[in-house]
């Protein structure tokens, strides 16, 4: 009989270790299996034939979620729902409002953080949050384990500093803390498509101020993080320190253009032109900043985003 | 899902054995690992109702459940899937009791072509089960998962809203999983258990140690009771010649005597474009003059297969026989794909052509069924009117049932109005 073969043949390891999985990793032309939902449309299409699977699903120190000294500590085969859904994962607020943007519910049910992280698309959510929060990635090879600043590990589209050898473990991300307020949006042509422009902030409100700081997606070849405090400042000063929703946010269009004409270095693709990104960015940008801000004056309350 | 501590590892062109959970049925598949949940499920388990269309997880045609959360089967290999519990649109619902998910579909014309139908049940199962307070107005975007070509959302939405409304306390969960053997419909190109029936098939009078039959709820279950003119005497005579007994089965033939009481035939069914074509071998259990038990099992060539257990029995009645017959028939593959109602009604009437053949054959007279192929098209003309009689029945009782209800609920004062 036919058989419908997708993918080109591969083999097949499930490694019970870290350590096993490292071994398998040091193989010519082996790739890591965890959630598959961006690697197996890769592989349907054959735009790669890896000949060699390393399903690392089977480790059970890649399934954890931790939380310690601030951080919580996302394993390598942690699902996005359960993630989404995970007590312990509240006190990333940020994660919580980005998680239902990642595809569908039936694409978070095997989707993994990191899996995503790793994959680095530069229209995917995770990417952004990672870099807004500037989580730590776990990178495990045969040298031992690097830990690496999200500043310093997205190369490009599909890119990062992971070596083929070399397995991302854990990300760890920095829990939130009083005076912190978060905002995420995005726009895709359809709930659950990847985007065509997206907006991750974070402001921090302390006595001595307000600090804000944006990480952008599908605008780049990866996700970009500026440094937006200014920007909010100089809107402050319009709108007076507690301002309406919808003030603060015309007030922070003013300088929305300039963010999004820094930010969006695409040249455009058949999706959307580069000027219509740039549109998206903007209004992106002054209202989850806006939306950010206020929630930042609240007292900050763990799984309440 | 609990994946066992164990290195596994096959090469690109090995097959590996997976077990796994299907519709509440252990299953065990040896398949390359290339091979999708979707393609296992569809060519090794011949559980079709997971539909296949974009293959890289766009569409959600393929969705089915993963120890209880919705997910594309098109983005798993099979092999990952070890202990894993699956739950496929076959085990949703059964044919005469369905899912209230599949009620409301139904009901609010929800379906359309079908084909996307198994994604958004499987897929609405799944956001009901998690957030049955799931409000109306995030219906859209929570069921944006799965495609529907023909734009029929307005409809499916409506469906899934009024059940999410009727259960906000709890979904009934699959009503269709149960302990049941799932036979592969393809033994994977040319595995080597493929290999090995082929064999053994072909070794003359070879048969093995017992049919045995699979566990759990039948297919189909068929008890008819057909009159003959026939006397006891001649019946006892038909039923203990096998040989003379087969031909007065429709599409049937005993090709080879094994001895032992086992036998070897062949029965030929068309219905319209579907042609099956059964090898297989029999087992007489008990053959008295009144009474006849048997086992049967045939693959069809295009890869489903059947076992049956038959009881008939004759007793006298008036001047003739009432002959009687229970069958408890397991279907797999794209036989069982007929639903089960349809498939029921066909070998009710291949009995009743059978007990025609049998008061002929009792007389002394040629069967005269088993020379053509199955009268398959009389067989399901005779079968769909039947059904298109019995709805004509319901729908006319629903009426005057309707009818009754509307005169009891008008009040004298609206009557005035």
């Amino acid at each position: 009989m036919n058989q419908p073969w997708k993918p080109a043949p591969f083999a097949y390891v499930r490694p019970g270790t870290t350590e096993d999985a490292l071994t398998e990793l040091a193989r010519d032309g082996a790739k890591v299996l965890a959630g598959g939902q961006s690697l197996v449309p890769v592989l349907a299409m054959r735009l790669g034939r890896p000949s060699m699977l390393v399903d690392i699903n089977a480790v059970p120190e890649l399934r954890q979620i931790s939380r310690s000294n601030g951080h919580l500590g996302v394993g390598a085969t942690v699902r996005q729902r359960q993630v989404q859904y995970d007590d312990a994962a509240a006190a990333v607020p940020l994660l919580r409002l980005a998680l239902p943007w990642v595809g569908h519910r039936e694409i978070r049910s095997r989707g993994t953080v990191c899996g995503s992280i790793a994959h680095a698309d530069p229209s995917a959510e995770l990417p952004a949050v990672a870099s807004c929060l500037d989580a730590t990635m776990v990178v495990a090879g045969a040298e031992g384990v690097r830990e690496i600043p999200a500043a310093e590990f997205f190369t490009g589209a599909m890119s990062t500093v992971i070596l083929p050898e070399e397995l991302l473990t854990e990300v760890r991300f920095p829990v939130a803390e009083e005076g912190d307020g978060f905002g995420f949006g995005e726009i895709a042509r359809r709930h659950g498509d990847f985007a065509l422009a997206g907006a991750a902030v974070r402001v921090r409100t302390t006595s001595a101020g307000s600090r804000a700081r944006i990480s952008c997606f599908g605008i780049s070849d990866h996700p970009v993080t500026r440094d937006v405090t200014e920007q909010l400042r100089s809107a402050l000063d319009a709108t007076g320190t507690d301002p309406d929703e919808s003030d603060l946010r015309r007030a922070l269009a003013d300088h929305a253009d300039g963010i999004a004409d820094d930010v969006v270095d695409t040249g455009g693709d058949a999706h959307a032109s580069a000027a219509y990104r740039r549109q998206l960015i903007a209004g992106l940008v002054s209202r989850q900043v806006a939306r950010a801000y206020l929630k930042s004056l609240r007292p900050h309350r763990e799984g309440k985003p | 899902m609990s994946l066992p501590y164990a290195y596994a590892r096959t090469e690109a062109d090995d097959t590996v054995d997976v077990t796994m959970t299907v519709n509440g049925s252990e299953v065990t598949l040896s398949l390359p690992a290339r091979i999708t949940l979707s393609d296992a499920l569809r060519d090794h388990l011949g559980l079709t109702g997971t539909h296949v269309g974009c293959e890289h997880g766009i569409c959600g045609m393929c969705t089915i459940l993963v120890d209880g959360q919705a997910s594309r089967a098109c983005l798993l290999f099979a092999v990952q899937l070890e202990g894993a519990e699956i739950t496929t649109v076959e085990g949703l619902g059964r044919q005469d009791d369905l899912h209230p998910l599949q009620e409301s579909f139904s009901k609010h014309h929800a379906l359309q072509c079908g084909f996307c139908t198994p994604g958004f049940l499987m897929s609405s199962y799944d956001l009901l089960t998690h957030e049955p307070d799931v409000a109306t107005e995030d219906l859209p975007e929570e069921l944006s998962g799965v495609l529907c070509r023909c734009t029929g959302y307005r409809n499916i939405i409506d469906a899934v809203d009024e059940v999410a409304h009727a259960h906000r306390d709890g979904l009934p969960g699959p009503g269709n999983c149960a302990q049941r053997t799932l036979v592969g419909r393809t033994p994977s190109g040319a595995g080597p258990a493929a290999a090995a029936e082929v064999a053994t098939a072909a070794v003359p009078g070879h048969h093995p140690d017992e049919i045995a039959l699979p566990t759990g709820e039948p297919t189909i279950t068929v008890d008819v009771t057909s009159q003959l003119e026939s006397a006891p005497t001649e019946v006892a005579q038909v039923f203990g010649d096998i040989r003379l007994l087969a031909r007065c089965l429709p599409g049937a033939e005993l090709t080879d005597e094994l001895g032992d009481d086992w036998y070897r035939g062949r029965a030929r069914i068309a219905l319209g474009p579907v042609r099956l074509s059964f090898d297989g071998m029999a087992q007489v259990l008990e053959q008295r003059d009144d009474r006849l038990v048997l086992r049967a099992q045939g693959k069809d060539t295009g890869g489903g297969s059947a076992q049956a257990e038959i009881v008939m029995s004759a007793t006298p009645a008036g001047t003739g026989v009432s002959l009687h017959a229970e069958a408890r028939v397991f279907l797999t593959g794209r036989v069982a794909s007929f639903g089960r109602s349809l498939a029921g009604d066909v070998s009710r009437r291949m009995f009743e052509d059978f007990a025609r053949g049998m008061d002929r054959a009792a007389a002394g007279a040629e069967p005269d069924v088993g020379a053509k192929p199955p009268g398959a098209v009389a067989i399901l003309v005779g079968a769909l009117s039947d059904r298109a009689r019995a709805r004509l029945r319901s729908l006319r009782q629903r009426s005057r049932d309707r009818t009754t209800r509307r005169d009891r609920r008008r009040t004298p004062s609206r009557d005035e109005r």
